[in-house]
């Protein structure tokens, strides 16, 4: 059998556009070469240093385990620091295939991005060698601002201390940026919700619109000081330089965070972070003179040093769900949850997850270390409101989400006794109607019925399940009383001898797990984005087990 | 316990009886009375008598939702142009009702929306002004000119519409299975807040009678109408004649993307009832306000709660 490197170099050799300048080498990890590559688009072959390392064919971490360099090429889209070229292939566990489709992929590297030169549609980060600063990290993570930033803007920025963590086995201490004071005393707020822009701010930080990206290329952030001489001005430094000399007795030593800002794609802005040391700024003094004559001021300006970049990441609504998110036609709607038990709480807790910005939540109910299992409640919370737990977990999900505690007794007491007297009646609408969509998981019949009878022009959703878990129950908009006492009356065989009788008081409850109940919330409320995302009819339905195949759900429309 | 459709259906039909709510309807006759007192003094020999007209007329009415209907009849001369006519009809009736009632300009007509009374009723009433065709014309052959505003009824852009509102009213004469089915129709549009014209229902409902072989018991009526709706509405050629005017198309007032689901909705209600007979009472519920006692909690299969205090009853709902 031969030997890898044979099979490489025979491999490598073949392939019509690729000379092998030497022979490969061989090192306890890697085999080493040298390549050139020609083909006939190219004016002069190209010369690429290669490595293969030891997994290969498979990949490391996310990276393939081969790497291509040459560091004349920096300048080009794609390629690392190191000159390594970044390329994305096709996985295949056959060494010779691999390599094929390897250098394949370096051609098709040169073809885009060396000869036509090409610009990607999407933003790439600079590359920062993000370290820690004695010893721990900072991060800090920032949003959209109504505000168009101009070069050379500066000014303080107010954080806001997240939770502490471990990041690359370092600790790490995280942040959100609150707001930035311009130093013409405007002051411009984040967009996150109103708890995070409320909380009192915990740390302070300056920053400096520079408009272009810190970096060369515009894609490697400097490495030292003197590289951002000339990028920042010479007001900025004075400035940086008394904020120092203010907080130097109380602050000497600690972390210190200077935000660049630049602009990428569209009006998005980025904010690099420098993570500076009160104490030791790299800003140097020179006196002021007249002729020879020294005038008692000083010019300051930034001497060399290495620069500490810290992490930032940009947490904007459009990144933040960027991923995956209900319709708009559901996100915007000011959503009121009355019940946040077991069905309720993954309703509002898929609902954030999925964008939602509006929530309030409704519950009498206490949550209880029993409840958790099969509900979005947390131990480590320990006993509360529902509805206050619900909402500390979901503007712990989403710095987005205006999240509150509506009035707990309103749906338990106060509508029940006036909700059809005159008068009454009609202020009990106009409240309601202030939210675009009310979802009751209470399972409250009378609160069915009163909401149903009450005709509001606001969109309404009535969810509930049967014992085990078998069938979900929605009416949606339409005919809801009459529709869910239907179905629980006559048409579903809702088993309610096999209950779940805790120790205590007489309380016995449904059984299913948080899968069961989960699965069919999922199921209801992705059919309802449906419905919201395609302007719909909104009609009743059930969610139910297939006859032949009970793993199998279906969603029988009414 | 099974569930007999058809003495359910008649049950349904039953509680949503006009004679329910007989001396409501004895109000709404008394103000409609009065209209028409008040449109003679006004008008005088500008008008031929108004008549009564809608649902009510057509005993095609629920106890539930119901509004009676004016025909008002202007002679050929009375204005120059329907517009004229409508608008000063809406000013008198506003100037004269504006006080006790809200006066609005509708499609075709002027609803008085009576302040609510004492007993909680809210009486209203639709005053509908046509015009006759050609001078002392009306007498004879019935027919009438609508003013039409802000056209969403028909896919043209007119202003008005050609009619015979008597023979609308001709058109169900005598057609009490037709009627049964119209009135289950309605109750189903009203409970779950569909958007079809009641118009269309009735007509199509005619039209299915006419067409196809609709027999046997209310629920197999009904189940024909529906299966006949569902099939037609989404032909292409499927037309519903005014019976007032062959040239109007009623069909027009639905778009493509209406009749589809109009053709939908029918056949999942279908599915569903057939599929278990008592999601029939979702869709057309009883009027718990005339509902006999005896025959719904033993009749008709709804399931009183459990007697023993240690077992939630089977409706219970979880969450």
């Amino acid at each position: 059998m031969a030997n890898r490197i044979d099979i490489i170099d025979k491999t490598i050799s073949k392939l019509p556009f690729v000379k092998v300048l030497n022979t490969l080498e061989q090192d306890e990890f890697s085999i080493k070469g040298n390549v050139e590559i020609d083909f006939e688009k190219l004016n002069k072959p190209l010369s690429f240093s290669f490595e293969i390392s030891e997994i290969y064919p498979f990949r490391h971490y996310d990276s393939e385990s081969i790497k291509f360099k040459n560091v004349d090429l920096i300048k080009y889209g794609h390629v690392m620091g190191d000159g390594s070229i970044c390329i994305h292939t096709s996985h295949n566990i056959n060494l010779k295939k691999k390599l094929t489709i390897d250098f394949h992929s370096l051609k098709n590297w040169i073809l885009k991005y060396y000869i036509s030169n090409e610009d990607d549609d999407n933003y790439e980060h600079i590359i920062c060698n993000e370290t820690s600063f004695k010893g721990c990290h900072y991060s800090y993570m920032f949003t959209d601002v109504e505000h168009t930033f101009s070069k050379d803007d500066f000014g303080e920025v107010s954080l806001f201390q997240l939770e502490n963590g471990i990041y690359k086995k370092e600790g790490i201490t995280n942040y959100i940026i609150q707001k930035f004071d311009l130093k013409n005393k405007t002051q411009i707020e984040c967009n996150w919700s109103e708890i995070y822009n409320r909380s009192l701010r915990t740390h302070t930080g300056v920053f400096y619109f520079c408009e272009n990206p810190p970096a060369v290329h515009g894609r490697f952030a400097f490495q030292n000081w003197e590289n951002l001489d000339g990028y920042l001005s010479e007001d900025f430094i004075n400035h940086l330089q008394r904020f120092e000399k203010q907080n130097l007795k109380k602050f000497r030593g600690k972390a210190f965070p200077l935000f660049l800002g630049y602009k990428t794609i569209g009006n998005d802005i980025h904010w690099q972070v420098i993570i500076l040391e009160i104490g030791d700024f790299p800003i140097k003094r020179t006196p002021k003179r007249e002729g020879r004559r020294k005038t008692g001021d000083f010019k300051y300006s930034i001497k060399s040093g290495k620069i500490i970049w810290g992490i930032t990441n940009n947490s904007s609504y459009k990144y933040f769900f960027g991923r995956g998110a209900f319709s708009k036609s559901l996100t915007e709607k000011k959503i009121l949850i009355i019940g946040v038990g077991a069905l309720g709480s993954m309703v509002a807790k898929t609902l954030t997850r999925c964008g939602c910005k509006n929530i309030n939540v409704a519950d009498y109910d206490i949550k209880k270390p029993e409840n958790i299992c099969r509900s979005e409640y947390l131990f480590n919370l320990g006993v509360n409101d529902k509805s206050e737990e619900m909402v500390r977990i979901l503007t712990a999900i989403s710095p987005f989400v205006e999240a509150k505690v509506a009035n707990n007794d309103y749906f338990q007491t106060i509508i029940k006794m006036l909700y059809d007297k005159k008068g009454i009646k009609e202020q009990f609408i106009r409240d309601l109607n202030k939210n675009d969509l009310v979802i009751d998981c209470t399972t409250d019949d009378d609160l069915m019925y009163i909401l149903d009878s009450l005709d509001l022009d606001c969109d309404s959703i009535n969810l509930s399940i049967t014992n085990h878990s078998k069938e979900l129950v929605c009416g949606f908009n339409n005919n809801i009383y009459s529709f869910v006492k239907n179905q629980f009356d006559n048409v579903l065989d809702n088993d309610t001898k096999d209950l779940y009788n805790p120790t205590g008081c007489w309380d016995p409850t449904f059984k299913a797990s948080y899968n069961d109940i989960s699965l069919l919330v999922q199921m209801a409320l992705r059919h309802i984005n449906i419905v919201y995302s395609d302007g719909i009819r909104p009609n009743n339905f059930v969610i139910k087990q297939d006859d032949k195949f009970p793993s199998n759900l279906i969603i029988e429309e009414y | 316990m099974s569930l007999k459709k058809q003495e359910y259906l008649s049950n349904v039909l039953s509680t949503h009886r006009m004679s329910h709510v007989e001396e409501l309807v004895n109000k709404f006759k008394a103000k409609r009375d009065e209209v028409k007192t008040t449109l003679q003094d006004k008008y005088g020999s500008d008008i031929y008598s108004p008549f009564d007209s809608g649902s009510f007329k057509k005993h095609t009415a629920i106890n539930i939702k119901f509004d009676l209907d004016i025909v008002v009849p202007f002679k050929r001369n009375s204005f120059d142009t329907l517009e004229k006519m409508f608008d000063d009809l809406y000013e008198y009736l506003e100037a004269e009702f504006g006080d006790v009632a809200e006066v609005r300009k509708q499609k075709v007509s002027i609803g008085l929306l009576f302040k609510t009374d004492d007993d909680g009723d809210d009486v209203n009433l639709d005053v509908v002004p046509g015009r006759e065709f050609n001078q002392d014309q009306y007498s004879e052959d019935r027919k009438l000119n609508l003013h039409l505003r802000n056209n969403t009824i028909f896919t043209s852009d007119s202003t008005y519409i050609q009619t015979n509102i008597q023979e609308q009213i001709e058109h169900i004469n005598g057609k009490s299975d037709e009627r049964m089915v119209i009135r289950l129709l309605k109750i189903w549009k009203h409970y779950n807040n569909e958007d079809f014209k009641s118009f269309l229902i009735e007509l199509i409902t005619i039209k299915a009678f006419k067409k196809d072989d609709i027999s046997g018991n209310l629920w197999e009526k009904l189940e024909g109408v529906m299966n006949y709706i569902k099939e037609n509405v989404i032909k292409e050629d499927f037309k519903l004649k005014d019976p007032g005017n062959s040239n109007n198309n009623v069909m027009d007032t639905l778009d493509n993307a209406e009749r589809t689901n109009l053709s939908n909705r029918m056949e999942t209600l279908i599915d569903r009832i057939n599929n278990n007979a008592q999601n029939i009472k979702s869709y057309f519920p009883l009027n718990d306000d005339f509902e006999d006692e005896e025959s719904s909690s033993e009749g008709y299969g709804i399931k009183i709660g459990s007697g023993i205090a240690s077992t939630p009853p089977s409706t219970e709902r979880f969450g």
